[in-house]
């Protein structure tokens, strides 16, 4: 997102503060949130995808809701008119193709009115199939978030993102032989595809509270938190929009403290570090030791920055609101072992991978037929659940191999805390040697943590192989 | 009426219908200069979406060939100039300036002629003569 974005959705947001009320609070922002979709959604080179991507992402909410609801909680007036306010507002976005040459809320113009509405007319047809003959069923529920894990691959993997590319520039009438693997620029579908998979495993295990669609909407595309997360919990969402608005001087300045933070963050360190940190182009003019270190480190104070940032931004605007944004990062650097590194740097994301894929993984493998030693239990969930939230990022094999450097280092810091218990209990008492031991283990899951920025920042294995070489004076 | 946002609804999709029933705002000379402005701002993705399925390429590779340069889109003022079968003739005049380092170029525009064609709508760059 651009300065300017931010500084508009700032405003908006400040507006919306200022004017809220509990009563249109949901239709105010369902008006913003699916406005903000197709307005922050980038250019693409593939004719009016940055059109039909957003409407993808409505309409897969929208089919969400419609068949993890319960069936005599569909069709009510309240839902009806949801829908068709969405149905109104992607109609204006459409229209906008009559009034500029160009995109006035989308990056270009949209597709012919035609199409839209044919477009909308299909969505429409699918909705409202699922809404009326299906029931919430495991298997057909499954099937729905397999479905969502295969778009993902599709739009993450770089050969199955070039033949996406091809296949959709044959639809649009371009030429497939000058796609890329850069072509899709899906924004927020990795993190709306975290809050679908949710709400469908919740709905799987009868937790899923009751929600009526235009909640269900801001739920998912709430567009504070839909770039770049924090990943809320529905029940936690919704108790903050149920909730009578605050409006005081005070909650105004928890949400100004907040953004002015994010973009100190953000637009003055983060992209200060930028010039001179970790990057393929930095990578390979830096031919000394100590500079090779210095950006590393460059990197890993940049990524914190730019990434706790952009919460801090995301955080105040959602204050602004009334809902409050769980928090993302904790001082991650000042951590003395790696898992206390990721309990507390993108806590959102490593919670939900817990609650969904680490536990209930550890869960089945220790009471299943066959008995899986304890050790086993932790290498297999550490390394696997770090791969995915590697793989999440991209998958490339330096995403991978981030991912198998964490997990490994977790397993590695597991048995050695396994090992080392008995002496930690014998020097319990003495406070000095706690403390420097505590600094020293700060030190050192820092160096790993910065060190494992090198496959993440870094485009490919030789690349990384080179800094780590150039790192060891090799 | 019960639910008056059926009618908005309705009403919104009349008036465009209504609007796709006229020509368009978007004719050949914009679409050109919309092309042109792109191209000097060296940006891909809507010089991609501005170029017919035989153009892309050879677009892509011209706009590549300034990436080394700083650009300036200067005076750009097309018109119609004829047809060729189902294309649109359209001449561009103008200069783009290229600076790199304390070297000036200026590049005419005008001694190109774009043939325009309309696919899905949109009117689109297809070749120069």
């Amino acid at each position: 997102m651009s300065i300017i974005q931010i500084a508009i959705l700032c405003g908006v947001s400040a507006l919306a503060h200022v004017f809220i009320n509990v009563k249109w609070r949901g239709w105010l922002l369902l008006g913003l949130n699916i406005t903000a979709i197709y307005w922050l959604q980038p250019a693409m080179p593939i004719r009016w995808m940055d059109f039909w991507l957003p409407t993808l992402i409505i309409a897969m909410t929208v089919t969400v809701w419609a068949i993890t609801a319960r069936p005599e909680m569909r069709f009510t007036k309240n839902n009806w008119c949801a829908g068709l306010f969405a149905v109104l507002l992607i109609i204006c976005v459409a229209l906008t193709r009559f009034i500029s040459d160009e995109g006035i809320i989308t990056a270009s113009r949209p597709p012919q009115f035609g199409a839209v509405l044919a477009g909308l007319f299909f969505i429409g047809l699918i909705v409202l199939t699922f809404g009326k003959f299906s029931n919430p069923s495991k298997g057909l529920l499954t099937l729905f978030i397999a479905g969502f894990i295969l778009i993902f691959v599709f739009i993450k993997l770089p050969v199955l993102m070039l033949l996406t590319s091809k296949v959709l520039r044959m639809i649009v009438g371009q030429n497939p032989q000058t796609a890329s693997t850069f072509d899709i620029r899906w924004l927020g579908y990795s993190y709306v595809v975290f809050r679908i998979i949710h709400t469908i495993r919740d709905r799987m295990t009868g937790r899923l509270p009751d929600i009526s669609l235009q909640e269900f909407i801001n739920y998912v595309i709430f567009y504070p938190s839909m770039p770049a997360g924090p990943i809320d919990r529905m029940e936690r969402f919704l108790k903050d929009l149920r909730a009578p608005v605050t409006r005081s001087p005070d909650t105004f300045a928890i949400g100004a403290e907040r953004i002015f933070s994010g973009l100190i963050k953000k637009f003055i360190i983060a992209d200060s570090l930028a010039i001179f940190s970790l990057n393929a182009g930095n990578a390979l003019q830096v031919n000394s030791i100590v500079w090779q270190w210095i950006i590393v480190y460059a990197y890993a104070i940049q990524i914190y920055m730019d990434f706790s940032g952009y919460t801090d931004l995301a955080i105040g605007m959602a204050y602004w609101l009334g809902v409050r944004l769980p928090e993302n990062f904790n001082q991650p650097y000042t951590r003395a072992n790696l898992t206390q590194f990721w309990n507390n740097w993108h806590m959102s994301l490593t919670q939900w991978f817990r609650g969904y894929y680490f536990n209930p993984l550890t869960r089945s493998m220790k009471s299943g037929k066959i008995k899986i030693p304890a050790t086993v239990v932790v290498l297999v969930a550490q390394v696997s659940t770090m791969v995915l939230i590697g793989l999440w990022h991209g998958m490339t094999w330096n995403f991978l191999l981030w991912g198998l450097w964490h997990g490994m280092g977790m397993f590695i810091h597991n048995r050695w805390s396994d090992f080392t218990k008995p002496l930690t209990i014998k020097y319990e008492d003495r406070t000095m040697l706690k403390k420097g031991w505590s600094l020293f283990a700060t030190f050192l899951t820092f160096q790993y943590v910065a060190l494992g920025w090198v496959w993440f920042a870094l485009p490919n294995l030789d690349s990384s192989i080179a800094v780590f070489k150039r790192l060891a004076g090799l | 009426m019960k639910h008056p946002i059926y009618l908005i609804i309705f009403l919104f999709i009349l008036a465009g219908s209504a609007c796709g029933t006229k020509a368009e705002k978007s004719g050949p000379v914009t679409a050109v200069e919309l092309y042109q402005q792109a191209f000097a701002a060296k940006d891909a993705d809507k010089v991609s979406i501005y170029s017919c399925a035989d153009w892309e390429a050879q677009a892509l590779m011209e706009m590549d060939s300034f990436q080394a340069v700083d650009t300036e889109l200067e005076n750009l003022a097309c018109t119609e100039t004829g047809n060729d079968g189902d294309a649109v003739l359209v001449k561009c005049q103008g200069i783009i300036k290229t600076t790199y380092g304390e070297e000036l170029r200026e590049i005419d525009l005008s001694v190109r002629t774009w043939r325009m064609i309309q696919e899905s709508g949109e009117w689109l760059v297809c070749g120069a003569q």
